[in-house]
């Protein structure tokens, strides 16, 4: 009869260890998901006042209000899948937060409607280059391009036969959140102007703003 | 005084002068050819904007397929290519361009049609009114008036918001006169549909017809119930109207289109793009002026009433948005109306032609004389007497007068101008009288109350106006026979009698 038996060096402690620290780690697991899951749901991004300014165009936007009933979060588009890549992703995103809280003291305060707006468009800017490093992978999770055949006769031979070479983002901009033009013709002048129309300030107030007067 | 400067001037050197005036402010004998070299064009990004609008926009690229444009090779970018740094560039696809061609656009090209447009009162269509529009279109209607009217035809000033879209109050917009983001003014698109831009298109009336037609100017109407039109309907496949070249009088002679007086080359007239440069008369003004055109070293032109000193060449003038230019030549009215006598007379004999021009005008004088000039110092003097507020259109005879001048009046005059019997009497004067004595007359009567006398009637002292003093004029016309005659021992003849 032969006794199985656990090596020598397998002492009560490293059993114990290994039990522990193999429960550790998949409780670690579960949780970065879990913080990921939880860290990429609307209700949280919505916490910081400054995102509601975001949140109140996707609102109107087909992302939010699609046809099908599916509805893509801000973390559906805005972090990576997978966990590890997720995580990346939050720990990248926490600058936005220190950003939020400085402003709380001290630098632009983002919750000001008039300086979120003045921000936005640099924000846009690195939004559209965070997709196109990664070849729109978010817009993948969803949206297949031999599956997409659109309500118009021509919509599926464009993506079949001119998306080549091509990423989503690169034509799909100024879906969900306030337009802003492309980086290569944006004019900063303008959209100060536009600000300042909108929220009835003196013109050149943008730019004291930006300067962070 | 226009026939003794023609007696004045020796025929042959008169004819010359124009000629050159002519020449100086329009162009070759047609449509000029393009200078720009061929190198210039057939921008390498043209063939996947193709590519992908025949499938996004099938109906577009088709047009452009059938147009001169794509058989000389001149493609998407050509037109809509934009320099990042212009107001309205924008990324699209990879390559930056503009939604809105201009003049300017167009111009790279047609340098000489652009050239002769800008300045033109087909330009100027907004800028002229921009300060006017609001009384009637804000005011008595609402903005929303303004894009879908308005500027429709007068052209908008194109609004580019900060985030890089065109404000939907200022576009789509292809008036003529619009104001384009680059500055300049116009649209070509207004007359040169998009995107086949077919110069047959453009030398049909129906090109006008957008803008010229309805109460104020209606030069459809007009045209289509004239001679003119009716010729130019009954032998339209005799028009040629898809010639390269259309020279009235040699390359077609079948009739006239608004194109051909207003625009075209006929005989050795040049063509211009400058489409009122053979208008010597205002004729959509409250009261019609005989008009020069000043046109200034740097293209801008003017358009002064003749009764004001007429501007040397290489003087300062003010041009209309306050700057000084410096006169290179002025067109007078008798001037302009000579060029478009030379349309004419491809077809009619010069007496004809002038005897024609003898009525148009004796008509824009009378409506002058008679009411225009009456009514408007009627409705100074209500205003100036605080009688009248200063808002217009809050009140009844503000309307009234608006369209004694500016519908009935200027049907009249257009009317006369473009021989419709109709609309120069039924649709034009006989209302501007029906209205000036049945509405105007007694609604200002009305308002000046005990200063009637030097308000009113001090106006209506012209011998038109003197058929009213006589009571006595019986006719027929209202269907009552004359009344008997009142004066003793005359006997009505006895053949009279039994007819009674």
């Amino acid at each position: 009869m032969v006794r199985l038996r656990a090596p020598l060096f397998i002492t009560r402690h490293v059993l114990i260890a290994l039990v522990a620290g193999g429960l550790g780690g998949v409780l670690f697991m579960v949780f970065l998901m879990e913080f990921d899951h939880f860290t990429s749901s609307n209700e949280f991004c919505t916490t910081c006042h400054s995102m509601t300014f975001a949140d109140a165009f996707y609102q109107k936007s087909s992302h939010f209000n699609s046809a099908s009933g599916v509805r893509a979060s801000c973390g559906d588009c805005h972090v990576s899948e997978g966990v590890f890549a997720a995580t990346w992703d939050h720990a990248v995103g926490g600058k936005d937060l220190i950003k939020q809280l400085k402003g709380q003291l001290f630098g632009p305060d983002y919750d000001d409607p008039v300086v979120n707006a003045l921000h936005l468009p640099e924000a846009a800017f690195a939004a559209r280059e965070w997709f196109r490093k990664r070849d729109s992978a978010t817009c993948k999770r969803c949206h297949n391009l031999d599956a997409i055949q659109g309500k118009r006769g021509g919509t599926a031979a464009i993506h079949q036969e001119e998306a080549p070479g091509k990423t989503c983002i690169d034509c799909h901009y100024n879906l969900v959140h306030r337009p802003v033009p492309d980086q290569s013709t944006f004019k900063r002048e303008a959209w100060n102007q536009m600000v300042e129309e909108e929220f009835g300030l003196p013109a050149g107030r943008a730019a004291e703003l930006i300067a962070g007067h | 005084m226009h026939d003794r400067r023609l007696s004045r001037c020796p025929q042959g050197l008169c004819r010359c002068a124009l000629l050159i005036l002519a020449l100086l402010v329009s162009g070759p004998l047609w449509a000029a050819k393009v200078k720009l070299d061929a190198s210039e064009w057939g921008h390498p990004a043209g063939a996947d904007c193709v590519s992908c609008h025949t499938k996004a926009s099938a109906g577009l690229t088709q047009q452009w397929h059938e147009s001169a444009h794509q058989k000389a090779g001149v493609n998407c970018m050509d037109c809509h290519r934009a320099d990042r740094s212009e107001p309205d560039a924008r990324e699209h696809e990879g390559q930056v361009i503009a939604t809105i061609v201009s003049p300017k656009d167009c111009g790279r090209c047609h340098t000489q049609e652009y050239e002769e447009q800008q300045g033109s009162v087909h330009a100027e269509a907004h800028a002229l009114i921009e300060e006017r529009v609001p009384a009637l279109a804000h005011n008595f209607t609402g903005a929303a008036m303004q894009a879908a009217g308005c500027d429709q035809c007068h052209g908008s000033r194109v609004k580019v918001r900060g985030d890089g879209t065109l404000d939907p109050a200022t576009w789509p917009n292809s008036g003529i006169g619009r104001i384009n983001p680059d500055g300049s003014k116009g649209s070509c698109s207004a007359c040169h549909g998009r995107h086949r831009f077919s110069k047959a298109q453009a030398r049909e009336p129906e090109a006008c017809v957008r803008c010229h037609a309805g109460p104020d100017s209606p030069d459809k109407e007009i045209f289509e119930a004239s001679k003119h039109g009716m010729i130019y309907v009954a032998e339209r496949d005799r028009m040629n109207l898809g010639a390269d070249e259309w020279v009235a009088g040699r390359d077609y002679t079948a009739a006239p289109t608004c194109v051909t007086c207003h625009m075209g080359a006929a005989g050795k007239l040049p063509a211009t793009h400058d489409v009122g440069l053979r208008n010597a008369w205002s004729l959509n003004s409250p009261v019609s002026e005989r008009q020069m055109l000043v046109i200034l070293e740097d293209g801008a032109k003017l358009e002064l009433p003749s009764s004001a000193p007429q501007p040397k060449r290489g003087s300062e003038i003010a041009k209309a948005d306050g700057n000084l230019g410096k006169v290179k030549a002025v067109a007078t009215p008798d001037r302009r109306r000579q060029a478009m006598n030379l349309v004419c007379q491809e077809c009619h004999g010069k007496a004809f032609t002038e005897a024609f021009m003898k009525q148009f005008d004796s008509v824009v004088e009378l409506f002058n004389t008679k009411f225009a000039i009456p009514a408007k110092a009627i409705m100074g003097e209500l205003y100036q007497r605080g009688l009248l507020t200063s808002t217009p259109f809050d009140e009844p005879i503000e309307l009234t007068y608006w369209e004694l001048w500016h519908d009935e009046g200027a049907r009249a005059r257009h009317g006369a101008s473009m021989a419709s019997p109709n609309h120069a009497w039924w649709e034009g004067m006989y209302l501007v009288g029906r209205n000036f004595y049945g509405r105007f007359l007694p609604e200002a009567r009305t308002l000046a109350g005990d200063q009637v006398a030097e308000v009113v009637e001090a106006h209506l002292q012209g011998e038109g106006h003197q058929w009213l003093v006589d009571p006595n004029q019986a006719s027929t016309i209202l269907g009552f026979a004359k009344p008997e005659p009142a004066a003793p021992g005359t006997e009505m003849p006895a053949d009279a009698r039994e007819a009674q």
